[in-house]
């Protein structure tokens, strides 16, 4: 849906020509097709096209789009209704763009864009690729606000004092983090949980297949449960005969709910224990602690034991713990430090110093420190802002070093880490700030700058800053000549994965899958309590994430192989694992890997509509909801979504269903239907999310529900009729082709500007859908026609707020940012 | 400590799951609650009312601290099991209410209060997005998906502008919604109006923080308890420095950048004077208030502990007064949550709109009541809870526990489910049901605003005047 208001340009009262053709050609249609509702007083909807003034003609745009949708999508006029003709209705579309609007086709407004703060989910991608380490700003920072259906809308994206206040604290625990705080440290050398082994035992005691959260456990250390026995070591290999330092770094970690599991951890250093402590449940609990040695040079092996203890008993008066429930607590080998030789003048370089400091250690010589200094913070500044660094902002930054540098227990190394974390917290960061291109200065609506372009190119496909090559490109200005080859490169590089993640994620809320309460054994009409012997019945963590994968790889399939994205809803095959085809009655698919697969002739599923993640987020926790349903195509499919209820809404209770009995859901939604009230929206939602009723709110196909066979036939609103959800596919990806063209192009258009559409990009988005008709939906097509639009390739010019406070004049002329 | 006894709920709930509640590791070695303030957790000059105005504001006739909280639960409330029989100090709690009998006498049931702006009007549905954003504002929600996002600024805003300087923490803004759902939210409106009810200006919503440890640390700094309040030193004067780089940074871009441009700049100027002003008067605050409880982990799993210990940091909060001010969102409104913990298999939004079946009336009604019982331990803690002038921190607050849909089956905006608790200080009529007949519910704000020492302030969003006899 776009939104209309905020952003609309001030034209003038009156524009003749646009008033003459109306009352020449327009008006006539308008009589011949709209009055029956909308003229002659008729006024549906509050329009009566006769009341129009001149000047409404040209300065309501919000009436005159509504009237292109209804149009462009056959609702109106209404089935059964006289219709215009092919070549009517493209008259009155382009009167509606080119006078109505006043779009001018040869330079098109782009629109405004605010300056964009990174959402969480950038920011965190662009500390990684600013500073190479991972930052959990998922978990730091709290959610942020959507609106258009993303979390990328620069206007939603707001800050309050908590959010700052978090971005002062990344920025010291990230800098910190990273950056070596002096020049010179013991030597270290770590193992982490993944580098000890059973060298005892029959085999390694690798994670092995299990992917699921492979990430988190190797970040956590090598996991061994308490129940386990388990004797991993690793041997460090001991240079010179010195006094070393062994820091261990363990921790236990298990469920939020007290467990009865202990075990018995032990510590040895060469076979000789220094640490052997009990240990119980603890959600969270780090042990630290070290063991000073003094060796000769060679192998020296450390072990880590782990053996199971007797169970605790219970606290006095809980009842005992559910017995079916897996044991979760276990110890994890974080890291395990050999310091040393420990004497002082066996100190070096920290291992990634010349990473952050490439001349080595500073001069002692203020003016060559400060000199350094300058060009560690213009290479930091510059990339981290995404655009070289102003001298004067630098020179802010090297002073700012300079005082810690010199400041009682300074150093030049905690000097650049407060700079650092000045760039960090300056807006410039936080804030995606755009220019225009200087060469455009005075043009209308002047083209990004190379380093704008190559911020929205980055944050559309990787969620992240621009890497070496593009801000290489964009300072040399040959970022536009060479823009397809890039936007290729970006797309077969791995980071595109958040692209897929993040705007599949969010348009076919393919994200929610994860959390969404579904209830499995309501849902299939269990009684709530399972009797011994039952199979178990669970909707689990595995099964969602199978979900989501699936339409995120059908997405990643469709954009790596450029394909037509009328496969999105209708195709022949899908992605699956084993608990997945376990979920879609599906034989032979074994093993938890998730791999293509083709489905036999007339199979309900492929294409995403049909996908898992699809029906279970538009059900609820106990049952499907064809409403929403319904209202999910109507928004993110068919680009044509319900007008909103009307107020006051009769409650149905008083609504009387024939026959007496408990209504079904179908004749329910048929009372919706009767009423008209109800009916401008239900008659659109309904037969819509009725063709889905084959499947289950788990996203089981079903033949019948509570014993009486399922009826998804249905027809739409615009007169196509379909037996099942096969025929609505077909239907979308035909008839309503262009429709569904027009919606994936207005989505990607959002999350690609980070704003809502206008009225006026009712251009870029038409040549969009028609250069995709012409290609049969190339996905291609559709990208490279939003990164080549007028919006994603220019802006309004800068009206600078000051000179706006200079001028003291709210109003601008057309076409300027304010 | 007068903890309510829960009754048992209406019908036998499923069997709960037999594990060692959370709540029982936390009352061994974590947030106990029950012990008195200490006068040296309490700023010396709350004491002394030597703060900035002649009245010292947010202070009560005997000198403690005065603290007002608004607790948002979502989808409205089971009308039948919800209002009181009888009126003034003569009625009987009904089902919902139960868990509130034995705090009854500190309480009043607060009947007739409306949001009109939280109604249709000209903009059609959406009575979720506006119950949530008109609840604390009293001001129309512009209907937008999230160009030009537009509502009031909220109650606790007003107040804590204008009495907030008395405590570390202007305010405290805390939330249960730890993930929001992708796409779009209620009917045309953004996601911001229902996941916000607290807003500093009518277009800057006040992010909550749902994560329990983070609201420990920022209120008690990081880290071992002896370690904390040299972390906490540590990171003013690092934050110190990059403040003054980044106000400076800010201003520096402001005037290159449009108008709409420069109101994004200024959310975050605003947000780094906020900061600022903390560590300036730093000092004066004295050292980090030291509570009797340890950081608490994460978002637990279980709602009904994660609503705990939201309440709990509240009540940490309000007793060491870090804060006189807090917003608590239970949940936005139209969440479709399961409570499965109580048997409640449907989503929360799926039985508000019952269609009159009794079986989803009534387990709106139980919901209702699962949230009633967390609400009343905090009261409980509230009230066990010692403040400086030997009354209770309840007795010295003003809590406000409501929702901005009456009806969640037919979306009314009127007569809204109101519980105000707590004796303001002892200037508040407890232990009644009082029924305004139709007043906006900004009127009972504005009645809160000035009890605060709020002045110069005429209304807050719709408020027509204030509350006779509260």
């Amino acid at each position: 849906m776009l939104f209309l208001g905020l952003g609309s340009l001030a034209r003038a009262a009156t524009q003749p020509a646009a008033v003459a053709t109306y009352h020449k050609d327009i008006s006539p249609l308008l009589e011949d097709y709209c009055y029956e509702c909308h003229g002659d007083g008729m006024a549906k909807g509050k329009v009566a096209f006769d009341d129009l003034t001149d000047a409404d003609l040209t300065t309501r745009p919000d009436l005159w789009f509504n009237a292109l949708q209804n149009l462009r999508a056959d609702i109106m006029p209404p089935l059964g209704k006289p219709r215009p003709t092919p070549d009517e209705e493209k008259a009155i579309a382009r009167w509606i763009k080119y006078s109505a609007f006043g779009i001018d086709p040869n330079d098109p407004d782009p629109g405004r864009v605010t300056i964009r703060r990174m959402n969480r989910i950038e920011y965190g991608r662009t500390v990684r690729s600013l500073l190479g380490v991972p930052y959990p700003s998922e978990a730091e920072f709290p959610p942020d606000d959507t609106g258009h259906g993303f979390d990328n809308i620069a206007d939603v994206l707001s800050i309050s004092p908590l959010l700052l206040e978090k971005y002062l604290q990344a920025a010291d625990t990230i800098i910190t983090g990273v950056v070596p705080q002096t020049s010179r440290v013991t030597p270290e050398v770590t193992a982490t949980g993944r580098d000890f082994r059973d060298y005892d035992g029959p085999q390694d005691l690798d994670d092995g297949e299990d992917n699921a959260g492979n990430a988190e456990r190797t970040a956590m250390g090598r996991p061994i449960k308490y129940a386990e026995t388990a004797t991993v070591s690793h041997d460090f290999d001991i240079a010179r005969d010195a006094n070393y330092s062994v820091d261990f770094k363990l921790a236990v970690h298990g469920p939020f709910n007290f467990d009865i599991e202990r075990c018995r951890v032990v510590a040895s250093v060469d076979g000789v224990p220094c640490f052997d402590e009990p240990e119980g449940w603890f959600d969270d609990k780090v042990i630290q602690f070290s063991k000073d040695e003094t060796w000769k040079a060679g192998k020296h092996r450390v072990t880590i034991a782990v053996s199971p203890l007797a169970k605790a008993s219970w606290p006095v008066g809980i009842a005992g713990k559910d017995p079916r429930e897996k044991t979760t607590l276990e110890v994890r080998i974080i890291s395990v430090k050999v310091k040393g030789p420990t004497d002082p003048a066996s100190r070096i370089l920290p291992a990634d110093y010349l990473r952050f400091f490439p001349k080595g250690e500073p001069s002692r010589f203020g003016f060559l420190r400060e000199q350094y200094a300058r060009g560690i913070l213009r290479d930091f500044a510059s990339r981290a802002f995404r655009r070289p660094v102003d001298d004067r902002t630098l020179e802010r930054l090297v002073r700012l070093a300079r005082s810690v540098d010199t400041a009682p227990g300074g150093s030049f190394e905690v000097g650049i880490s407060r700079a650092m974390m000045a760039v960090l917290s300056s807006p410039r960061f936080i804030f995606r700030l755009e220019q225009t291109d200087p060469a455009d200065a005075g043009a209308r609506f002047p083209r990004l700058d190379e380093y704008s372009l190559a911020s929205r190119l980055s944050y559309l496909l990787w969620s992240t800053m621009p890497d070496a090559r593009l801000t290489e490109l964009a300072r040399k200005g040959q970022l536009r000549a060479n823009l397809h080859a890039e936007v290729q490169r970006m797309l077969d590089d791995p980071q595109s994965s958040a692209f897929v993640r993040n705007f599949t994620g969010q348009w076919l809320q393919a994200r929610d899958v994860e959390f969404i309460p579904i209830n499995a054994r309501a849902v299939l009409g269990l009684p709530a309590e399972r009797k011994p012997g039952d199979p178990r019945v669970d909707f689990d963590g595995e099964t969602r994430r199978a979900m989501r994968s699936e339409t995120e790889m059908v997405v990643s399939y469709i954009i790596k192989g450029d394909r037509s994205v009328l496969e999105l809803v209708d195709s022949n095959y899908t992605f699956l694992n084993a608990p997945l085809a376990k979920v879609y009655g599906i034989d032979g698919v074994s093993g938890k890997q998730m791999r293509f697969y083709t489905l036999p002739q007339g199979s309900f599923r492929g294409g995403v509509l049909t996908d898992g993640s699809v029906l279970t987020v538009t059900s609820n926790p106990t049952r499907t909801s064809p409403v929403k349903r319904g209202q999910f195509i109507l928004e993110n499919i068919l680009g044509t979504p319900a007008p909103p209820p009307p107020p006051n809404i009769p409650p149905l209770e008083d609504a009387k269903v024939p026959g007496g009995h408990d209504p079904t859901l179908r004749e329910m939604l048929a009372v919706h239907r009767d009423n008209q009230l109800c009916r401008s929206c239900h008659a659109r939602m309904d037969p819509l999310g009725l063709a889905f009723e084959n499947f289950n709110a788990l996203g089981n196909f079903r033949e019948k529900e509570a014993g009486v066979p399922i009826n998804a036939t249905g027809k739409l609103i615009t007169g196509e009729e379909f037996t099942d959800v096969r025929g609505l596919k077909k239907i979308i990806t035909h008839e309503r082709r262009t429709d569904y063209y027009r919606c994936i192009t207005e989505k990607l258009m959002t999350y690609a500007l980070g704003r809502g559409l206008e009225y006026y990009d009712v251009e870029a988005v038409d040549r969009i859908v028609m250069d995709m008709e012409h290609d049969g939906g190339r996905f291609s097509t559709l990208l490279l026609g939003v990164i080549d639009s007028a919006p994603f390739e220019r802006r309004r010019p800068v009206i600078k707020a000051s000179l706006m406070a200079l001028s003291g004049s709210p109003k601008m002329a057309t076409g300027n940012e304010n | 400590m007068n903890i309510p006894q829960l009754p048992s709920t209406p019908e036998p709930a499923r069997k709960p799951k037999l594990e060692v509640d959370r709540r029982l590791f936390l009352k061994g070695v974590g947030v106990c609650l029950g012990m008195p303030v200490l006068e040296s957790m309490l700023p010396a000059k709350a004491l002394a009312g030597t703060v900035a105005t002649d009245a010292a504001p947010a202070v009560t006739a005997t000198g403690a601290p005065l603290r007002m909280a608004f607790v948002y639960f979502p989808n409205g409330a089971n009308q039948k099991n919800w209002w009181p029989a009888g009126n003034g100090a003569d009625f009987a709690l009904g089902p919902t209410m139960q868990p509130l009998l034995g705090l009854k006498d500190k309480i009043q049931v607060v009947g007739g209060l409306d949001l009109h702006e939280a109604e249709p009007g000209n903009d059609g549905g959406g009575d979720h997005a506006r119950a949530n954003a008109t609840f604390l504002t009293g001001a129309r929600a512009r209907k937008t998906d999230g160009s030009d996002i537009h509502v009031g600024i909220s109650v606790d805003q007003v107040a804590a502008k204008h009495v907030g300087q008395a405590t570390r923490f202007q305010s405290l803004e805390l939330s249960c919604d730890s993930v929001h759902k992708a796409g779009h939210c209620d009917t045309g409106y953004s996601c911001a109006y229902q996941y916000n009810i607290s807003w500093q200006s009518p277009t800057t919503p006040m992010t909550p923080e749902p994560n329990p440890r983070f609201v420990f640390e920022r209120l008690f700094g990081s880290g071992p308890p002896e370690q904390r309040q040299r972390n906490y030193e540590m990171r003013m004067r690092t934050q110190k420095s990059l403040l003054d780089f980044v106000l400076d940074d800010a201003r520096s871009i402001q005037d290159q950048v449009s108008q709409r441009d420069q109101e994004k700049l200024d959310e975050y100027l605003t947000s780094v004077r906020d900061i600022e002003r903390r560590l300036e008067h730093a000092e004066s605050f004295g050292p980090l208030p030291k509570p009797d409880a340890t950081t608490p982990p994460g978002i637990p799993p279980a709602y009904g502990q994660h609503m705990d210990l939201m309440y709990d940091l509240l009540a940490l909060a309000f007793q060491t007064d870090s804060t006189r001010i807090g917003t608590l969102l239970l949940a936005g409104d139209g969440t479709n949550r399961a409570f499965p913990e109580i048997g409640i298999a449907e989503g929360h939004h799926y039985c508000s709109h019952h269609h009159g079946n009794q079986d989803l009336i009534d387990k709106v009604g139980r919901i209702d009541l699962f949230y009633m019982q967390h609400f009343a331990r905090f009261l409980g803690k509230l009230d066990g809870m010692k403040d400086i002038d030997g009354k209770s921190v309840l007795e010295n607050s003003m809590i406000v526990y409501g929702c901005g849909n009456s009806d969640g089956n037919r979306h009314t905006h009127t007569n809204l489910p109101v519980v105000l608790a707590g004796q303001g200080g002892g200037t508040l009529t407890t232990g009644r049901s009082v029924h305004y007949g139709s007043l906006p519910m900004t009127n009972l704000y504005l009645t809160m605003a000035q009890r605060m020492g709020v002045t110069g302030v005429p209304r807050i969003g719709d408020s027509t005047g204030l509350l006779a006899a509260l």
